[in-house]
């Protein structure tokens, strides 16, 4: 092992600029993968900040019967997606809406009645915040005789649900791409190194080394290479997420083990294209 | 030791070797000769098993190519010792280390690698070089290195293809005598070559001429007289 090991560091002195050459091109690979998921991940983040002002209002008749209120509340807490619904009295909305006018609110002092209606104010489980989910609890709350009206922002929810859309579907295809990409660049680039070194090769298996042999020492620099490469492309995206927070907005940065993942995807990627390029030369008698 | 019964072969395209037959026995001296082109590279790249025979077989040792799993050729091949016209040094390593190289892949000891490898640059007369790296070597140095490396596992023979094609004269007859010194030693020789010069006043060595890919000749080298090339197909 400790000689595998040798081999696999001596490898890296040979054939010097093909393997900087592959550590560069898996890591500039990573880096723009890795650049990209944060990107969906930042906007994620901005879609569920968004969806959390997601609230279904049903106002009630102020002649609404108590008992049939209650059994209302407890009809439509049960309806699928729904996370929480929250009876509010006539006083508490008066209260809130003082609340909301802050000092203006002397405008408001010498009601004889109270103007604001009772609600419920329904919330949606994360997941359930769109037109399809939030339209069908609205309709179950309309129907009922004491409810006078619901609101719950349909056209700001229907571009939410086309935006949401875009994104996965963006997403996905573009992350697709750009891993088929990686993955192209950064075979091409072993292939290469691997090409450049076929001399050592011929020369390991004339002297009787064994297939596994020769695989060993390739694939442990390979490994080693494309974990450099991914430690590179975890720096680079760490010194840009500190910076960005830093210098402009506060983003959603890579959780710890990410930047692990992203070593570990680097090395793996490296010892699969090793495996690969190498069989070239080992399956030939 | 070595044995080609019916042996044809060839690559993808081309048929290179035409129903070879013919041995060479422990601690023989045989020269191979032929024009290029004839397929002597071909018949050596068989023994090493770098190409399976189209038909025939090919015996190495214990060693047969019909019933050798591909796992196995690395063992047939530590039994050899092969040269080449371009030396195949890697270039990065001492001679010491390229040498020492050849043991290395079969997982021998350090201690065991340390004595062999002085022992063969010694025998070779290559100690002073030891630390040398190949570009710091003459040809006929590296030769000799390469040679070292081939010999370092003890094989029962040595395989040279044209292991004189980058020498001048002078030289290539040092590595022709070093190489009968070899096999005084009680190491086989195949010799591949066209420089036809190493041949003179070595009448009574083994010679096997090859011509278009058959065997036209299998004797001293003082009888040499092949037998008609074959008709053309
Ligand atoms: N890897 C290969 N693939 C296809 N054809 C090959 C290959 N190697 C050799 N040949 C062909 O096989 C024939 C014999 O080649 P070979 O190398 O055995 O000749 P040779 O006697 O060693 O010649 P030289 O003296 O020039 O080294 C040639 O016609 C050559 O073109
Ligand atoms: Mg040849």
């Amino acid at each position: 092992m400790l000689r595998t090991l040798k081999e696999a560091i001596l490898g890296f002195t040979r054939a010097k600029t093909m393997s900087l050459f592959a550590i560069l091109v898996t890591g500039f690979s990573l880096l723009v993968l890795g650049l990209f998921y944060l990107a969906l991940l930042n906007l994620n983040t901005l879609i569920r900040y968004l969806e959390n002002k997601v609230e279904i209002v049903a106002y009630l008749r102020d002649n609404a019967d108590q008992s049939e209120v209650g059994l209302a509340l407890e009809d439509l807490s049960r309806l699928e997606g729904v996370s929480q619904v929250r009876y509010m009295s006539k006083q508490e909305a008066l209260d809130n809406f003082r609340a909301d006018l802050g000092p203006d609110s002397d405008l408001l002092q010498d009601l004889e009645t109270n103007p604001v209606p009772a609600s419920f104010n329904i919330n949606m489980k994360e997941g359930y915040r769109d037109t399809l989910h939030v339209q069908r609890v609205a309709e179950r709350a309309q129907a009922f005789s004491f409810v006078e009206e619901v609101d719950y922002g349909r056209d700001w929810l229907r571009r939410m649900d086309i935006f949401k859309h875009m994104v996965s579907v963006v997403g996905l295809s573009a992350g697709a791409l750009l891993g088929l990409v990686s993955i192209i660049l950064i075979s091409s680039a072993v292939k290469i190194a691997i090409f450049s070194r076929r001399k050592e090769i011929f020369i390991m298996k004339i002297v009787g080394a064994t297939n596994w042999y020769i695989r060993r020492s390739f694939l442990l620099e390979g490994f080693l290479k494309g974990a450099l490469g991914g430690l590179l492309a975890a720096g680079l995206i760490f010194a840009a997420t500190t910076v960005f927070n830093d210098r402009v907005i506060p983003i959603t940065n890579f959780s710890d083990r990410y930047y692990l993942y992203t070593v570990l995807a680097g090395g793996l990627l490296g010892l699969a294209g090793s495996w690969i390029s190498l069989g070239r030369y080992l399956r030939r008698v | 030791m070595i044995g080609f019964r019916d042996v044809s072969a060839g690559y993808r395209r081309t048929r290179v070797l035409e129903r070879l037959s013919f041995h060479i026995e422990k601690g023989e001296f045989v020269f191979l000769t032929g024009p290029s082109g004839s397929g002597k590279s071909t018949l050596l790249k068989l023994i090493y098993h770098e190409l399976k025979p189209l038909s025939g077989e090919v015996i190495v040792a214990d060693f047969s190519s019909n019933r050798l799993p591909r796992r196995k050729v690395p063992y047939l091949r530590r039994k050899l010792g092969v040269v080449f016209q371009d030396f195949a040094l890697l270039e990065n390593r001492t001679a010491g280390e390229n040498i020492a190289y050849a043991l290395e892949v079969t997982g021998a000891s350090r201690t065991f690698i340390r004595r062999r490898v002085s022992r063969v640059l010694e025998q070779l007369g290559l100690a002073d070089k030891e630390k040398c790296f190949p570009n710091e070597l003459s040809g006929g140095e590296q030769q000799r290195v390469a040679i070292a490396r081939a010999l370092v596992g003890e094989p029962f023979i040595l395989i040279a293809d044209e292991p004189t094609g980058n020498l001048d004269p002078a030289i290539s007859l040092d590595i022709l005598r070093l190489m009968i010194e070899i096999n005084t030693l009680g190491t086989a020789v195949l010799l591949a070559t066209h420089n036809y010069g190493l041949l003179k006043g070595r009448e009574d060595f083994r010679r096997l001429h090859l011509s278009s890919g058959r065997l036209v000749f299998d004797g001293p080298n003082g009888n040499f007289a092949p037998s008609a090339p074959p008709a053309e197909i």
